[in-house]
């Protein structure tokens, strides 16, 4: 079992202060006196995003003078847009996203990696498994095109013709696996499989990340102007997310009850978001992160990326990557 | 004796809908009504509210996209010459596909139902504004002449003839609205929205909750066809009288020299530039995600660039003309299907309806059941999401027959293929042309949407792409092609729809 | 208004390759009541149409008084009864002979007095489809009337009048009409009815319209409907009839 370091005294010395002097401004006047800050999430809430709600419901961030709003993501809201148009200031991307968005002209870093293991994984039926990149010879597999490239990078880190696996273009829906369409998916450990075992369809997954695949997910991103313009509100915004993300680790069944609660109009089912919660955590929390801190990456940990980056036509430098916040989070 | 056979019809749909959800089960892929009756006795809060939500933002859409396009019809009416460049106009913003418009809106509209109610406006202003205008311009000739001889004008004819007249073709458009209005909103919800439907909907089909998705489509469908039900009424009370034959005289080809027209078509081009750079610029977009015209001009002009596009246009292409014509087909054949045999109509409808109002990520699964993912899956796919505004404009245009024609063909003992070959089908010519023009923009956005479901090629893929890989050049660059290739085809069925209603229905060239 | 008479000069008009009306020049006395007669497609009603400004002459002009027929129209001081009765079907009947008034932008209170006159008491608020299609045609000949134009053209407007109502009608408009010194064109099918409601009955030959005979009718010095069983009204009958077997 991994522990994730403790935040230094000083870090709690620092966040007890700046709050105090927050809530020693008058409290009927509190709110007004708070820093308004979107947050753009990747993605429709869930526990995915659970690190976040603590720190909102427990007021790490009011207590930091940030008033946090949890902007939500969907199919056809990409989180560039806001984050590049200062209407977020941080956003929820991951490392080839972000490569593509840089490529482009976004003046995007990295500040800190929440998934230090790249979710993506194949999901197969036990009564067929694909339990290793061999397997996926003579399969079909059921992804979005646009996934192609992921594929590509992980046949070629293991030596397999991509040729020799047909690819069907599916929804992102384990359906087309449970009725037999396709023999596995290309999907997220921690959602379609979820699902499948929630609703008692037996199934295996491959998680890429344990074949090669490195890639830096659910990545905070910001742009250059705000790391020198707003360095301040992003110290604290990361600070109040490390430590909503070091209270879901201690109880993953708490924030995804919490998730449930706080979202009562989302459908959340508590059973799947239980799941997932725990799953993430193979995903999140490390030997690294136990030893500098949720969040982390070290020089090694980007090279792997720059490299399985490569593989996915992405030429990026370790420039895409800055510490520089974190390091004054944990400072 | 109606409900009675209602009642039965009802029952033994169900009950073959419960058993194919039981031969079904371990695929998850249908649920029955047992099901589904469970899921929303458990979850009844959670559905209300979300309803709520969803069909407010739907309601909202719906009078402001109906209002624009009312307006906009009524301008085009007192401005004859403005309709080419305001259909086109109105053509290019509905082609405009929700993956570039979602994180444009979002950003301009922050959180907040502004984006739902803007692509639900978008979702109904296009039909409305073509029903609408076949409606103000299906005035008997004899009108406007009555008009003239008291030397009224324009805004007179308008307000005492072509208004009134207008509105059994106004319903048309606010009936297809209905449907069209409450998927919209569902859609928007897709940008980032909080609560809804569209949601829930996204939710229950990841999460494998096939109840979930199949009570979320019963409650969409429910409320569109509640929707679809009362316009229908409101229409039957407002139309009372039968209709009229439009005798209209054959109108001379004004033959306008090939330069005046290229001319105008030069000027439209360079308006939607001048439009397109100074929205952008207006609301301050970033050029990151919101290109100007010269940035696609440039990202074009590189010959890798074109050919990709080129290449995923010609294979989009490919399916959006076989899926085009069976939208169409199915379209009109369904209406003159309902028109032979009525009872099939009572059947039928909430099917049509359900389909339209239900999200195409619902519905694709069970066509690509059917049809699987090759070239029928795709053509199904598209035929699904366009068929609805045809079946309904022509069931319009089929009961526009004037009643002394089918007088006269009952006279005869004409039987009803007679009646419906030589009478009612060139009465709903009009009412075909105007939905194959709707038709135009709706089938090459569905090929878009059917490509990424089920092909995994051409423009709709490449933009699926491009969104996760913020290529917004390549995105636009197809928004742009996606855009020419809309008004060209639609120039091509105007061009058509001349020929035939110079014949059939000379007051609609006016 | 003094003398609004209509000066047709030198007019001509051609719809694609055919031409209708040629160097047509015709004078139509104020207050006198006209029947056009003539051959079907012999350009009669586009006549009329032109003298309402529904069309423009190609070349030549039209005058009435000093004005343009636009300019006549546009004050309310023409109306027209077509050969349909062009009624609004979402309108009642009382509100459809109203409309001539609403359009003209004179007083809507003759409309009972209307309804009566043509006889349709009693059918005020049906709708046109409700009616039969003489009684149509009544309503479209009240709603000319009731702006009381200077200017009225009827286009067969009695072909769908039953033979009772329409021998009411020549009975009781020609009265009214002259009373006004309204100057009315009457197109007809009918040669009694052209001699026995006019003043003149003027006999087109057709492609392209001219003039073959312009007869004058004297026989109404009297208030009361000819007697068409007279002499005189027979010789008129015949020379005009004489005219259009010679036109056709």
């Amino acid at each position: 079992m991994i522990k994730p370091v403790h935040l230094t005294r000083r870090f709690f010395l620092q966040t007890s202060a700046a709050g105090f002097a927050a809530s020693a401004t008058a409290l009927p006047a509190l709110a007004a006196n708070l820093q308004p800050v979107t947050f753009q999430l990747s993605w429709l809430h869930s526990v995915q995003f659970g690190g976040s709600y603590i720190a909102m419901k427990n007021g790490y961030w009011s207590d930091l003078g940030l008033d946090v709003s949890l902007a939500q993501g969907g199919p056809n809201a990409p989180v560039e847009p806001p984050v590049v148009s200062g209407t977020a200031l941080v956003g929820i991307s991951a490392a080839d996203y972000t490569a593509a968005a840089v490529e482009q002209g976004a003046p995007f870093k990295i500040i800190a990696v929440a998934m230090q293991r790249n979710p993506f994984a194949i999901a197969s039926l036990s009564g067929n498994p694909v339990n290793e990149p061999a397997d996926l010879i003579g399969k079909k597999i059921g992804m979005a095109v646009a996934n192609t490239p992921v594929l590509q990078a992980l046949c070629t880190l293991n030596g397999i013709d991509i040729n020799q696996i047909e690819i069907v273009p599916t929804q992102y829906d384990p359906a087309p696996l449970v009725s037999g369409q396709v023999d596995c998916l290309l999907c997220w450990e921690t959602d379609l499989p979820v699902a499948m075992t929630v609703q008692g369809v037996e199934n295996t997954t491959m998680l890429m990340a344990d074949y090669g695949y490195a890639v830096h997910s659910q990545t905070y991103i910001a742009t250059e102007e705000s790391l020198t313009e707003r360095r301040d509100t992003l110290v604290s915004l990361l600070k109040g997310e490390v430590m909503g993300w070091n209270d879901y680790y201690k109880d993953t069944d708490a924030a995804a009850a919490l998730a449930v609660e706080m979202f009562p109009d989302a459908g959340l089912d508590p059973e799947a978001q239980k799941l997932q919660a725990a799953r993430q955590v193979p995903l999140m929390f490390s030997d690294l992160t136990a030893e500098h801190g949720f969040g982390w990456f070290t020089q090694d940990t980007v090279a792997e990326n720059i490299e399985t980056l490569g593989l996915l036509g992405r030429q990026v430098t370790a420039d895409l990557w800055d510490r520089s916040v974190l390091e004054e989070v944990y400072g | 004796m109606a409900v009675g056979r209602f009642i039965v019809t009802a029952v033994v749909f169900a009950l073959v809908w419960e058993f194919l959800a039981r031969a079904q089960t371990g695929s998850m892929i249908i649920s029955g009504p047992v099901a589904i009756a469970e899921y929303l006795t458990n979850n009844s809060g959670l559905i209300v509210r979300a309803a709520t939500e969803t069909t407010t933002n739907a309601v909202l859409g719906f009078l402001w996209g109906n209002l624009a396009a009312m307006m906009l019809a009524v301008i085009v009416t007192l401005l004859p010459r403005s309709e080419w460049t305001i259909s086109t106009l109105a053509l290019l913003v509905f082609c405009i596909p929700l993956i570039a418009s979602g994180p444009i809106l979002r950003v301009l509209f922050g959180p907040g139902p502004g984006p739902q109610i803007t692509l639900a406006a978008l979702a109904v202003y296009y039909t409305t504004f073509l029903a609408f205008l076949v409606g103000l311009k299906a005035v008997s000739q004899n009108w406007t002449d009555l008009m003239g001889v008291y030397g009224r004008g324009r805004v007179a004819t308008l307000f005492t003839v072509r208004l009134r007249a207008s509105v059994p073709y106004l319903f048309v458009g606010l009936q297809i609205a209905a449907p069209a209005a409450f998927l919209g909103a569902m859609i928007g919800e897709f940008t980032g929205a909080e609560r809804g439907l569209g949601v829930l909907t996204l939710r229950a089909m990841r999460g494998l909750q096939t109840d979930a998705t199949w009570s979320l489509a019963c409650v969409s469908a429910g409320i569109a066809m509640l929707g679809y039900g009362c316009l229908g009424a409101l229409r039957r009370k407002f139309t009372p009288h039968a209709p009229v034959i439009l005798f209209s005289p054959k109108r001379l080809d004004l033959g306008r020299s090939i330069t005046i027209q290229l001319i105008g078509f030069v000027s439209v081009v360079g308006l939607v530039f001048v439009l397109w750079q100074g929205a952008m610029d207006a609301f301050g977009l970033n050029p990151f995600f919101a290109k100007r015209p010269g940035d696609i001009f440039r990202f074009l002009s590189e010959p890798a660039h074109l050919n990709t596009l080129l290449a995923a246009l010609g294979a989009t292409l490919a399916y959006a003309v076989p899926g085009y014509l069976a939208g169409l087909g199915l379209g009109a054949g369904l209406a003159i299907l309902l028109m032979l045999w009525p009872p099939v109509a009572r059947a039928t409808m909430p099917i049509a309806i359900a389909l339209r109002a239900v999200p195409i990520i619902t519905t694709a699964p069970l066509l690509v059941l059917a049809f699987g993912r090759g070239f029928t899956g795709t053509v199904a796919i598209v035929a699904v999401m366009i068929f609805f505004p045809t079946l309904v404009a022509c069931l319009q245009g089929l009961r526009q027959t004037p009643a002394q024609i089918v007088d006269l063909f009952e006279s005869y003992g004409a039987s009803r293929f007679q009646l419906l070959r030589s009478a009612q089908i060139p009465a709903m010519l009009p009412a075909l042309f105007a939905s194959a023009r709707m038709a135009v923009p709706a089938a090459l956005l569905a090929v878009t949407t059917a490509e990424w479901l089920a092909t995994g090629r051409g423009i709709g893929v490449l933009m699926a792409l491009t969104s996760s890989t913020s290529d917004y050049n390549m995105l636009w660059s197809c928004v742009v092609v996606l855009c020419l290739v809309a008004v060209v085809s639609y120039a091509f069925v105007a061009w058509c729809e001349k020929k035939v209603l110079g014949i059939y229905a000379n007051e609609q060239l006016a | 208004m003094t003398r609004a008479d209509i000066h047709c000069d030198n007019i001509q008009k051609s719809f694609g390759a055919v031409e209708t009306v040629s160097q047509l020049s015709i004078v139509f006395k104020s207050g006198q009541t006209t029947a056009l007669v003539g051959p079907s497609g012999c350009g009669k009603s586009t006549i009329l149409r032109m003298i309402a400004g529904l069309e423009t002459p190609d070349t030549g002009s039209i005058r009435i008084g000093q004005e343009t027929p636009r300019q006549v129209a546009r004050r309310g001081g023409l109306s027209m009864a077509f050969q349909d009765p062009s009624l609004l079907p979402w309108r009642s009947v009382r509100s459809n002979i109203a409309l001539g008034a609403e359009l003209a932008r004179k007083p809507v209170d003759r409309v009972d007095e209307l309804i009566d006159l043509v006889g349709l008491v009693g059918f005020s608020d049906h709708r046109p489809a409700e009616l039969s299609g003489g009684m149509r045609q009544r309503a479209a000949i009240a709603r000319s009337l009731i702006s009381a134009p200077d200017v009225l053209l009827l286009d067969e407007p009695f072909g769908a009048v039953d033979a009772i109502t329409r021998r009411r009608l020549n009975r009781d408009l020609p009265p009214l009409w002259r009373e006004r010194k309204t100057t009315t064109l009457l197109v007809t099918h009918s040669v009694e009815e052209a001699v026995l409601l006019s003043d003149r009955v003027i006999v087109l030959c057709p492609r392209p319209a001219r003039v073959l005979a312009d007869i004058p009718v004297d026989l109404h010095h009297n208030r009361a409907l000819p007697e068409t069983n007279a002499p005189a009204f027979r010789d008129l009958a015949m020379r005009v009839l004489t005219a259009l077997e010679e036109a056709a």
